[in-house]
């Protein structure tokens, strides 16, 4: 460790950097939580613009119709659909800030540059964190952020789960290569695992065991893995406990 | 022909949504009155008032479900009818659970909100109508004397003149006399409909 102003984390990345990552990471998280909200706020411009629109209808097909009611009615259209285009410009904004880059990426590497963060997120839960790293895993095309978005989905997940654990939970970050053809990373815990009805669901958006959950973290890991043309699973682990995993597609070998 | 002082309730804290609805309404002739919280609803509302309640179901603060819990409570008879987000088909459920008279996803046909409005509009004047009759019916049994009411429940057992003389001491003629009263003073035709009157006040003061 360098004991200059820049401390770098693991693999030389710089902290601000990482810290840029992490931030990425969690605005990420956000936008997901976000898109029923906004799914919602939407609404009720358009709800409202209906509205007038259709009593200026009715208005109109009286004799006498009133023109400064009319005018008003317009007006408030006018002013509803702004605010439609204004809910819109702000998620465009997020969204234009999430633009995906890829790059071949070392998955142990991607993994160890954010362990610093599931460790101290796990201490909090009075949760124990081991790494089982295989070597010599080819390299895969991603963007390290979204990819780690994923893992840290399934991290919050499964100390979730262990929160209620008797005698401390332990949760583990695996990586490997279950075919030529594919790269694994997979986070397992000795927690309560899933009931069979949330495993068939587990991925499908809004969808949450939680009272308190939107249920968007999951769906959105999904989305992640397909557009890297991988997927995300579930697999109940043995003895106990869940193992939730994200495959990518490794590159042929040359 | 509407009652002009029915009022429609809009309860909703989106002002946009629910400016549009008060013009909506206006625009085919009902008068509606918003409200931004449910709270704000429950201190402006007139009970006597006929009307029905337009309500968002999701709002901050009360919910529109609580708002609804709240009239229950009251023992308020006026309809409500719940909008919902779209996709919000649980909530919805939920709220008919409660007791919503019937619910619409936004954004909504005009006329799909009108027709609603119309029937809830009819249910409260039939509420009101049954509620009327029921305290009309109520004051005229509570109008009877003690003995009056003896013979009433003996009447409503079915029991003939002579065996009401004996179980009460009195003369049958004496019993011909309330049992005249009784009928006079409740205004039944006949003994089945006496029974009914009876048998509608009973189940109505039962309800929570």
């Amino acid at each position: 460790m360098k004991a200059d102003s820049h401390p770098e984390g693991q693999l030389g990345v710089p902290a601000a950097v990482l810290h840029g990552r992490l931030l990425h990471v969690s605005r990420m998280a956000t936008i997901g939580e976000m898109a029923a909200g906004v799914a919602h706020e939407l609404n009720q411009p358009l709800t409202a613009i209906a509205n007038y629109a259709q009593a200026c209808r009715r208005l109109l097909a009286r004799p006498d119709a009133d023109p400064t009611e009319l005018q008003q009615a317009l007006a408030e259209i006018t002013t509803q659909a702004a605010r439609a285009a204004e809910i819109i410009r702000r998620l465009r904004d997020l969204a234009r800030s999430q633009q995906s880059e890829r790059a071949t990426t070392d998955i142990n590497a991607l993994v160890q540059e954010m362990i610093e963060l599931v460790e101290s997120d796990a201490r909090l839960h009075g949760v124990h964190v081991s790494l089982e790293l295989t070597d010599e895993l080819p390299g895969v095309l991603v963007d390290a952020g979204q990819i780690q978005h994923v893992i840290l989905s399934f991290v919050r997940n499964s100390l979730e789960a262990l929160a209620s654990q008797p005698g401390g939970g332990h949760l583990s970050i695996r990586t490997s290569q279950p075919s030529a053809a594919e790269v694994e990373v997979a986070v397992i815990d000795n927690g309560p695992g899933l009931a069979a009805e949330a495993m068939a669901r587990l991925f499908d958006p809004f969808f949450s065991t939680k009272a308190s959950g939107a249920g968007m973290g999951l769906a959105i890991s999904h989305t992640i893995a397909r557009t890297h043309g991988g997927s995300v699973g579930y697999r109940p682990n043995q003895p106990s406990g869940a193992c939730f995993y994200i495959l990518l597609p490794a590159p042929p070998a040359t | 022909m509407q009652d002009p002082a029915t009022t429609i309730y809009v309860v909703d804290d989106d002002e946009g949504v629910r400016n549009s609805v008060r013009f909506l309404l206006k625009s085919v002739g009902l008068t509606a009155r918003t409200f931004a919280s449910a709270r704000e609803f429950l201190d402006g509302y007139q009970p006597r008032q006929p009307g029905c309640v337009v309500l968002d179901v999701r709002m901050p603060g009360m919910s529109g479900l609580e708002l609804q819990e709240q009239l229950n409570l009251r023992g308020a008879v006026i309809p409500v009818i719940f909008i919902t987000g779209h996709g919000d088909i649980p909530m919805a459920v939920d709220a008919m659970q409660h007791g919503a008279f019937d619910f619409l996803q936004k954004p909504f046909r005009d006329q799909d909100l009108i027709d609603r409005i119309q029937r809830a509009l009819d249910r409260d004047a039939k509420n009101r109508a049954a509620l009327a009759q029921h305290d009309r019916i109520r004051g005229r049994f509570e109008s009877l004397t003690p003995r009056e009411r003896e013979v009433l429940t003996l009447m409503t057992r079915g029991k003939p003149n002579k065996v009401m003389a004996a179980e009460l001491g009195v003369s049958q003629r004496t019993v011909e006399i309330h049992r005249a009263r009784v009928m006079e003073k409740t205004g039944a035709a006949s003994l089945a409909q006496l029974v009914r009157m009876v048998l509608d006040l009973e189940s109505q003061d039962t309800v929570p």
